[in-house]
């Protein structure tokens, strides 16, 4: 009997834990649930602020990066001491971020502030969904775009209007584990080493058993990966009217034709290992020698045990002619056109837009920011890396991350297209051939 | 009888028939709001090109439909779906009917069987896809580590879509299993008696009394199955990384439709596909619903 008690109370507990489990993962079933469409998601969105309507002056902050979500919240606690409005992150992974955030705008209700993207900010700002933050930026006497980087405030604005405040910059740069490069006896990655040697290097570091690589390409992002050997090799992606994409750009083609080499050889590991694993994860578990990563990245190597006492990090190698690109990016602090509080909304991107929050944010690593000059403090914040390396790739070439109004049709399609180059099925080549003639479609339509 | 009185119980009759609507009024107002309508707003939809956030939406006739029938990846994603269904139907139906007579008979630890079980049914699927997504790891699994060899469970195109099956079978064994044991329950004990006096096996005795006399509750299972494995998604989409080699062959319909739908909004064509899978379900299930009259036997 008592068996039975305990057992009752035991398949009740689990079965709170799992409806508890369900209410955070409601988006899958919604999805499943093929006629429910929109309603769902855009039933979650709306139940965030809904939350929120009994305190009155609470303010919802979404983003996607949960390593930055502790300095983030510091931040908006500053704010909240000043203004004495509670402000909330939440943390939506970068998948689901962009559907929620989809349904909200389509459903009118968007979160009251957030990170905005150049994958998508074109539409977004295009349909009037975020505040317009023109006037209020001119009226301010604590921001000055001046201060930021140009081609970040850039990404945010359409028609002579800003609808985004510059959060952040990155870079990429080349991390590498020195323990690996001390076994084998391979010099340190420095500011003169062109992809040759990266590649000769990635050579000595890979083992014929199979447990150790000399490189990991992150086929899931361009931005950190093939883009910048692509730009290196004086290739480009997308021209700058946006219409034609550079995939079938000889350049570009050679670029690929390097990577394409490297998992030939085996000195990357195959697509099946780098997709169920990932590059990071496989960096951080001390499988491969080196990655090319995102500045964004640093938090997250920071805290893993791992990679904080046996990796460093260097700028990326040269193209063949001496060029050293960098694809850089960086994200807006953007606030919802409709939004109950637009007043408390933009007192929050201001303050997040000042000197002192900027440079808090280097300060608690938790990314480089837009506000020029705040750099060096990001690079004092962690000690166990020489983050110089990634500071040095400001001064290298910057080319923002190639951009369209619907990006995200063409990047998975390029994904997709490419699996068949990464395992060998066809040519490098044919498939450049191929995304580039997808591609220029997919730009026609937009 | 109830005509003979009708005049008598007019009023009990009305109050009954006002209760009766009254009581199922909440969940006809749930399926319309959240089932009825939606499915001919994705109807409507499907004929639209659509543009940002649902504003300016160009009608477009059957052009969502024509550029479909012409994409490559729609059939092999409709393909891939059959094959999942294919696997993880008729297994987990098997499974479950076995482990149900098994577990109807007196034996000791009965319930705790029925609740292990059935855990796999109360936990959220996301967090079963996650740690299947672990266990079938080609370099650090946990599967891979017992069997010593290097297999790529997920991320081989060819076997891929039969390791999520497996998933699912798991995960839905003991639900099925569960619908099965109530079925047991409707059996009459003297059947078996009267089998096993004339001699009859247990093999004999389930495959004559026990399937026949709930093959009703089998065939509530197999459609409800069928239907829910044509549907499948949260599996494919939280073990399979989009960078994985096997998609191609292993996304569902449901699956595509979310990719065009949120990931590239691009909500007509999904709404197309998700009109193709509505038919598709509805031919199986018309046709599940004639063959029924020739082995589900009603008392």
């Amino acid at each position: 009997m008592k068996v039975r008690k305990a057992l009752s109370i035991l398949l009740a507990s689990v079965l709170t834990l799992g409806l508890m489990g369900c209410s955070d993962a409601p988006k899958q079933e919604a999805s499943s649930d093929a006629a429910a469409e929109t309603a769902e998601p855009a039933a979650e969105a709306e139940a965030a602020p809904a939350e929120d309507a009994g305190s009155g002056d609470k303010i919802t902050v979404a983003i996607w990066d949960s390593n930055q979500q502790p300095g983030i919240q510091e931040l908006l606690d500053d704010w909240s001491k000043e203004s004495g409005i509670k402000a909330e992150t939440q943390v939506i992974n970068w998948n689901e971020y962009w559907t929620l955030l989809e349904a909200g705008a389509s459903g009118g209700t968007l979160p009251d502030v957030f990170w905005m993207h150049s994958n998508q900010s074109q539409r977004y700002m295009e349909n009037g969904l975020l505040l317009d933050l023109t006037d209020k930026i001119a009226a301010s006497d604590k921001i000055d775009l001046s201060n930021y980087y140009e081609d970040i405030t850039k990404l945010y604005e359409s028609d002579g209007k800003i609808y985004a405040l510059p959060k952040d910059i990155d870079t990429i740069a080349l991390w590498y584990n020195k323990t690996m490069f001390d076994e084998a006896g391979v010099e340190y990655p420095n500011a003169e080493w062109t992809w040759d040697d990266f590649y000769e290097a990635a050579k000595k570091l890979t083992k014929d058993d199979g447990s150790q690589w000399g490189y990991a390409i992150n086929t899931g992002n361009n931005q950190d990966s093939y883009y910048n050997m692509v730009y290196d090799y004086g290739g480009y992606i997308i021209n700058d009217d946006k219409t034609k994409s550079g995939y079938d750009d000889p350049n570009t083609i050679k670029a690929m034709q390097f990577v394409e080499k490297m998992l030939r050889e085996g000195l990357c590991p195959e697509l099946e290992v780098i997709s169920e694993n990932g590059a990071d994860v496989l960096f951080q578990s001390g499988k491969v020698a080196m990655v090319t990563q995102g500045s964004w990245m640093v938090a997250g190597f920071r805290d893993n045990e791992y990679t904080n006492k046996n990796c460093d990090v260097a700028v990326l190698p040269m193209g063949p002619d001496g060029k050293r690109v960098s694809i850089y990016n960086g994200l807006g602090w953007a606030a919802a056109a409709n939004g109950k509080n637009t007043d408390a909304a933009w007192s929050l991107i201001e303050y997040l837009g000042t000197e002192a929050a900027q440079l808090k944010q280097a300060q608690l690593g938790v990314t480089m920011s837009a506000y020029k000059g705040t750099s060096d403090a990001w690079v004092n914040s962690v000690d166990c890396f020489n983050l110089k390396g990634h500071l040095d790739m400001l001064d290298a070439e910057l080319v923002i991350r190639p951009y369209s109004r619907n990006t995200n049709v063409w990047e998975d399609m390029a994904i997709e297209k490419f699996k068949a180059a990464w395992t060998g099925e066809i040519t490098m080549e044919e498939a450049c051939k191929q995304v580039a003639e997808s591609m220029n479609a997919s730009l026609a339509e937009e | 009888m109830k005509k003979e009185l009708n005049a008598k119980t007019t009023s009990r009759e009305k109050s009954e028939f006002i209760w009766g609507w009254l009581l199922i009024l909440p969940t006809i107002i749930g399926l319309l709001i959240l089932n009825i309508i939606p499915i001919f707003q994705t109807i409507y939809q499907s004929f639209f090109k659509t543009c940002d956030f649902g504003k300016g939406n160009i009608f477009v006739g059957f052009d969502n439909y024509s550029k479909m029938f012409q994409d490559q990846a729609v059939w092999q994603a409709l393909w891939n779906t059959i094959r999942y269904a294919i696997v993880e139907v008729p297994i987990s139906i098997i499974l479950a009917l076995i482990l149900a007579v098994f577990l109807n008979r007196k034996m000791r630890g009965k319930t705790i069987y029925r609740t292990i079980f059935f855990l796999p049914m109360v936990a959220a699927p996301a967090a079963i896809a996650m740690v299947w997504r672990w266990l079938y790891n080609s370099e650090f699994g946990l599967i891979n580590h017992i069997i010593g060899h290097k297999i790529n469970w997920i991320s081989n195109p060819d076997s891929a879509i039969y390791s999520i099956a497996v998933i699912g079978i798991w995960s839905i064994v003991g639900y099925n299993m569960v619908l099965f044991l109530a079925g047991l329950q409707e059996v009459p004990r003297d059947y078996y008696e009267a089998a096993s006096i004339d001699g009859a096996s247990g093999m004999h005795q389930f495959f004559n009394i026990t399937v026949p006399l709930i093959s009703p509750t089998i065939f509530f299972v197999a459609v409800t199955r069928v239907i829910g494995a044509f549907q499948v998604f949260d599996l494919i989409y939280m073990v399979m990384d989009k960078t994985n080699p096997a998609l191609q062959k292993t996304q569902s319909l449901v699956y595509l439709f979310y990719r065009y739908s949120f990931t590239e909004a691009n909500k007509g064509y999904g709404s197309a596909i998700i009109v193709l899978l509505l038919f598709v379900i509805l031919f199986i299930t018309i046709i599940q619903l004639i063959a029924q009259k020739k082995w589900v036997h009603y008392n």
